[in-house]
């Protein structure tokens, strides 16, 4: 499965955020969405989602040589806040989600093995999620957004402000879910993309650029992207 | 202080200009014309400047205008069997004690306050200083030309009429002195408005002084209301030699914009925190449906009382003035015939009174609030099934919320008919019962159909819709004009259901079209 965009670009106002955005991102990859701040990287990922609209170009699917059209349930959107239902129960919200899409989702479990491949305390799961730290929102919200399996994860800045066990633990469960799917993974923190990542992409002025790692050491491959995003902003 | 008065001002015309720009970039066909580098332009600077300025003279005496023509002499005048003066006297010595001490300026946290001195870095004793003196030069000066001219008009001796806005600021100032001599001895200071329950309730007596003593024919004499009155002179005096010599007012503001909202996120804080506070902690509560019938369940038993609670105490007072009204056509049958009258022309009024008390945004914003702004980020809420499955159960429940009160005021108003004459058409009360309910059910209609084509807040619950706003207040200006059409009952009514119904058909028919595409997060 490939997921494609063509010329994409956006503006507000005179501003334009996304030039001609084009890529083409293969699933069981992880790909680390670097750029500086105000490059554009929640636009893309808005876009993508269709919170707001692109003013021109296309993204879509090509799966088994036919494209299609990306469709809602096919992307699964993890906000850097994460943000949760707070009047629900971890339990209740897991329920009602598991209810209403009933159709989509292949072998459902029973909730508590949910529970347990996040980690998340017996004793939470009944709490009401107002009362959730931030971490166990964030992981009730990547919950959610695994179970459904949608072919393309968006994550914005997703780690950046969880203790490291939690991190450590959402990093493996990353890995463990690359597999015939597409993550594209967007932060500042560029160790972290590179331990996580297969892919780095860059976003700068408006587009999208790959950065090539073909034989640089973690060190070379740092002071690579660095220059690629400063030298840009200089033009 | 010459200059620090400068920089307040220029700072407070900032952010007031600031503001304006702002305001006019969010009417949507204004919006379009106006250039991205709107804060630069010159020319519209210039523009929001005069009315920035404007506005700052109208504070003066505006404020003061409406206080005189409305609270005292427009009160005043319906005690038609006191003395004129008497009456003036009165209710101003009252409704002074309660301004001495609920606006005080100095301990109001407001916004320009934590601009001047926390953003900007400004001495906080001279800031407080320049900011207090012209807030009471402005009293003085507000003050003056009206409490002559209301005054001689209720017949006060002129003397008086000049010393009343120096008693008026006398008293402010007293209250102040205080409050800082307090401040020194517990270093806990006051905030007006964070009134604790003692002061409220001295509110009230206060105001039920002012307003219910003249009403049995007891007013302050004359000679306590000026001895006081004189008295606050000298006191306002001293004070503010203390208000001068004081030396912590930046432990002061600091104490107070700590409780107040104005600090950066902490507007956003409230909001969240006001959120949270309205879900029950009740473990007890639970659902047995499933899918979205479970969510919208727990949704509104969990938040019962921030949707249930007002429609309860509207349904009560309805029923309370009903029985009032029946009370009214049994002790004083001569009512009646009037009565019957206003009846069968007076349901156009009826159209505000159902605006008035729809709870329709109320509920939209809680939805908004507590379970939209979360769930809308997840990409299987957002499919145009879910979203239309759920629009179904949620204009259920508005109109359930929304029907109680108007079935109320419907049968109420049938009641009353019948109880005040009757009427040659049974189908007239039929009308009635069925058009306030269709009332009710075109605004429930209405604000949910609004909230699901416009969805106005953003992620971080703001609302961001100048088109939602004007839509809002559209609504307001059209059921306000309703109250000057007079027309027959049984006309008016069928005109109504059939309007309603129409209405909700086609908004419904919007929602199903457009819903799927502008029910989103804004951006």
């Amino acid at each position: 499965m490939e997921f494609v965009m063509e010329h994409i670009s956006k503006h507000f106002e005179k501003k334009e955020v996304l030039r001609d955005v084009e890529f083409v991102f293969e699933s069981g990859k992880i790909y680390g969405l670097l750029g500086r701040n105000g490059a554009g990287k929640t636009t893309l990922f808005n876009c993508l989602n269709r919170d707001i609209k692109t003013d021109g170009g296309a993204f879509y699917l090509v799966e088994n040589g036919s494209r299609r059209e990306v469709k809602a349930e096919d992307i699964g959107y993890v906000l850097s806040t994460p943000t949760v239902p707070e009047f629900l129960t971890g339990r209740e919200f897991l329920k009602f989600f598991i209810e209403i899409n009933e159709g989509s989702i292949s072998d459902v479990k029973p909730i508590d093995e949910y529970f347990d491949y996040m980690s998340i305390d017996v004793e939470d799961r009944d709490k009401l999620l107002k009362d959730y730290s931030h971490g166990m929102k964030n992981k009730m919200q990547l919950l959610i957004n695994v179970i459904a399996q949608p072919n393309i994860l968006l994550l914005d800045e997703p780690l950046t402000s969880l203790d490291v066990v939690v991190a450590e633990e959402m990093k493996q469960l990353l890995r463990a879910l690359k597999d015939g799917r597409i993550i594209i993974f967007s932060t500042h923190i560029m160790d972290l993309a590179l331990d996580l990542c297969d892919e780095i992409v860059l976003l700068n002025h408006g587009v999208l650029e790959a950065v090539d790692k073909t034989n640089l050491d973690n060190h070379e491959f740092k002071e690579k992207i660095i220059a690629a995003l400063r030298e840009e902003n200089h033009e | 202080m010459n200059k620090t008065l400068r920089i307040a001002f220029s700072l407070k015309n900032t952010y007031r200009v600031n503001s304006i720009l702002y305001s006019l970039k969010q009417i949507p066909l204004i919006k379009k014309i106006l250039p991205q580098s709107v804060y630069k332009v010159m020319g519209l600077k210039i523009f929001a400047n005069i009315l920035s300025v404007i506005w700052e003279i109208l504070s003066v005496f505006l404020g003061k205008f409406l206080y005189f023509i409305i609270m005292i002499t427009g009160i005043g005048a319906l005690y038609k069997t006191m003395p004129a003066d008497s009456v003036f006297l009165h209710i101003l010595l009252f409704l002074t004690t309660i301004g001495s001490f609920s606006n005080t300026h100095m301990f109001n946290p407001s916004r320009d306050k934590y601009y001047a001195i926390f953003l900007m870095r400004m001495n906080a004793r001279t800031y407080t200083l320049t900011s207090y003196t012209y807030s009471i030069l402005k009293i003085l000066v507000g003050f003056l030309p009206f409490s002559i001219y209301f005054g001689r008009a209720s017949g006060i001796p002129l003397w008086v009429c000049v010393i009343i806005p120096f008693f008026v600021a006398g008293a402010k100032m007293t209250v102040a002195a205080y409050s800082l001599w307090d401040y020194e001895r517990k270093g806990f200071c006051y905030n007006e408005n964070m009134l604790g329950k003692m002061l409220w309730i001295v509110i009230g007596i206060l105001l039920a002084a002012a307003y219910g003593l003249p009403a049995i024919g007891i007013a302050a004499p004359h000679l306590v209301v000026y001895v006081i009155m004189v008295a606050a002179v000298p006191l306002g005096i001293v004070s503010a030699f203390k208000i001068y010599s004081f030396h912590e007012y930046r432990e002061i503001q600091q104490q107070l914009q700590a409780q107040s909202m104005y600090q950066m996120d902490m507007a956003a804080n409230a909001t969240r925190n006001y959120s949270q506070k309205s879900i029950s902690a009740d473990t007890g509560i639970t659902s047995s449906r499933k899918g979205f019938e479970y969510l919208n369940e727990l949704f509104i038993k969990r938040h019962q009382k921030v949707l249930w609670k007002a429609t309860q105490r509207i349904s009560a007072v309805c029923s309370f003035l009903i029985l009032g009204g029946l009370l009214l056509f049994y002790v004083r049958p001569e009512t009646r015939k009037n009565a019957n009258n206003l009846l069968m022309t007076f349901l156009p009024y009826f159209v505000f009174i159902m605006y008035a008390i729809n709870r329709g945004t109320n509920f939209t914003r809680v939805l908004f609030m507590n379970c939209d702004h979360s769930l809308l980020t997840y990409s299987f809420y957002k499919q145009p099934k879910m979203i239309l499955k759920l629009f179904r159960i949620r204009l259920r429940e508005i109109i359930k919320v929304n029907l109680v009160p108007a079935l109320i005021i419907g049968c109420g108003l049938a009641l009353l008919l019948y109880a005040s004459g009757g009427t040659d058409n049974v189908l007239n009360y039929v009308v009635l019962i069925v058009s306030i309910v269709c009332m009710s059910i075109f605004f429930s209609v209405h604000y949910l159909t609004i909230y699901y084509i416009f969805q106005p807040y953003n992620a971080g619950t703001e609302m961001k819709s100048g088109t939602y706003q004007i839509v809002l207040s559209a609504t307001y200006i059209v059921c306000f004009c309703m109250m000057k059409l007079r027309m027959p009952t049984p006309v008016f009514g069928l005109l109504a259901i059939v309007f309603c119904i129409a209405y909700s058909i086609a908004a419904c028919v919007l929602v199903y079209r457009y819903a799927p595409k502008t029910f989103r997060l804004r951006t």
